[in-house]
């Protein structure tokens, strides 16, 4: 089965410039499936095999944080990897997010290079 | 002074790594901006120990540049997508503007943003606060980056 990911994030223009970067960084995906907020991440990861997330933090309806909270306590989906993409990177607010379970963070701007350093290993 | 260095390299940071658009400070043009004719302003909102607003004001002709260039597609009307696009940029100034007042970010809160635009409009300063505004030029015009903090 090939490898799918997730994009999080309440702007359209930002789900687009992310996938665009993980082509550019030749991260190949099978399916890139997309949510504007927590609440529809959740409903994605219900119905959907994917292999990792890449989400906001800072969302309308449901955030990053309680996005990370409400799905480790899911047994279905709380073992999947959530990288942080966003322009809240102070140490507390993703100190938070490590603690819920994100496998790291990237700060917004950023180039496909280090889409590619952070997130290659992680696949 | 330096909180305006800071803001100018961040925002060529943003257009530099993600709008691959050539943009340049000062401008010839200068910083204030007096009435605003067809332009998007991106607006984002800061709470907490530092209060006040920081806003983009894009020219109609660089923000179809700006978007277009996220997009990859051409454009000669205000869309969702370019009130998106221009609300990205000053959500993505509005976290660094956070990181370069507070260490490690953890007392201020920013808002979702948000943009109008108009033909002919006014941006006013809140009363009493401290604005620093900064012009810059890129091929389709001149922008300007505003942050109003609360004194």
């Amino acid at each position: 089965m090939g490898k799918n990911v997730l994009l999080v994030d309440d702007s359209s223009t930002m789900r687009k410039i992310i996938g665009r970067s993980l082509r550019q960084a030749g991260i190949d995906f099978d399916n890139i499936f997309e949510a504007s907020d927590g609440l529809e991440a959740l409903d994605v990861l219900a119905k959907e095999h994917v292999d990792i997330v890449l989400s906001d933090i800072n969302m309308p309806n449901m955030d990053g944080i309680s996005f990370l909270r409400e799905k480790s306590q899911r047994d279905d989906m709380k073992d999947i990897p959530v990288l942080m993409i966003s322009t809240e990177t102070g140490e507390d607010i993703i100190g938070e997010a490590k603690s819920l379970g994100a496998v790291g963070a990237i700060k917004k701007p950023f180039t496909p290079d280090k889409v590619n350093e952070v997130l290659g290993p992680l696949l | 002074m330096k909180l305006r260095k800071e803001i100018i390299n961040a925002t060529v940071e943003i257009f530099s790594t993600m709008v691959m658009m050539d943009i340049s400070a000062p401008s010839a043009k200068g910083d204030e901006y007096g009435v605003l004719e067809n332009t998007i302003t991106g607006v984002i909102g800061l709470a907490g120990t530092h209060k006040g607003v920081l806003a983009v004001h894009v020219p109609h002709a660089v923000a179809f540049a700006i978007t277009g260039s996220f997009l990859g597609i051409e454009l000669d009307e205000i869309t969702e997508d370019v009130e998106d696009a221009i609300g990205e940029i000053a959500n993505m100034l509005g976290g660094n503007v956070k990181s370069i007042l507070s260490e490690n970010g953890r007392d201020i809160d920013l808002s979702l943003p948000s943009t109008v635009s108009g033909k002919e409009y006014g941006f006013h300063t809140i009363k009493g606060a401290e604005k620093t505004a900064i012009a810059f030029d890129c091929e389709k015009g001149t922008f300007y980056v505003e942050l109003q903090l609360e004194t």
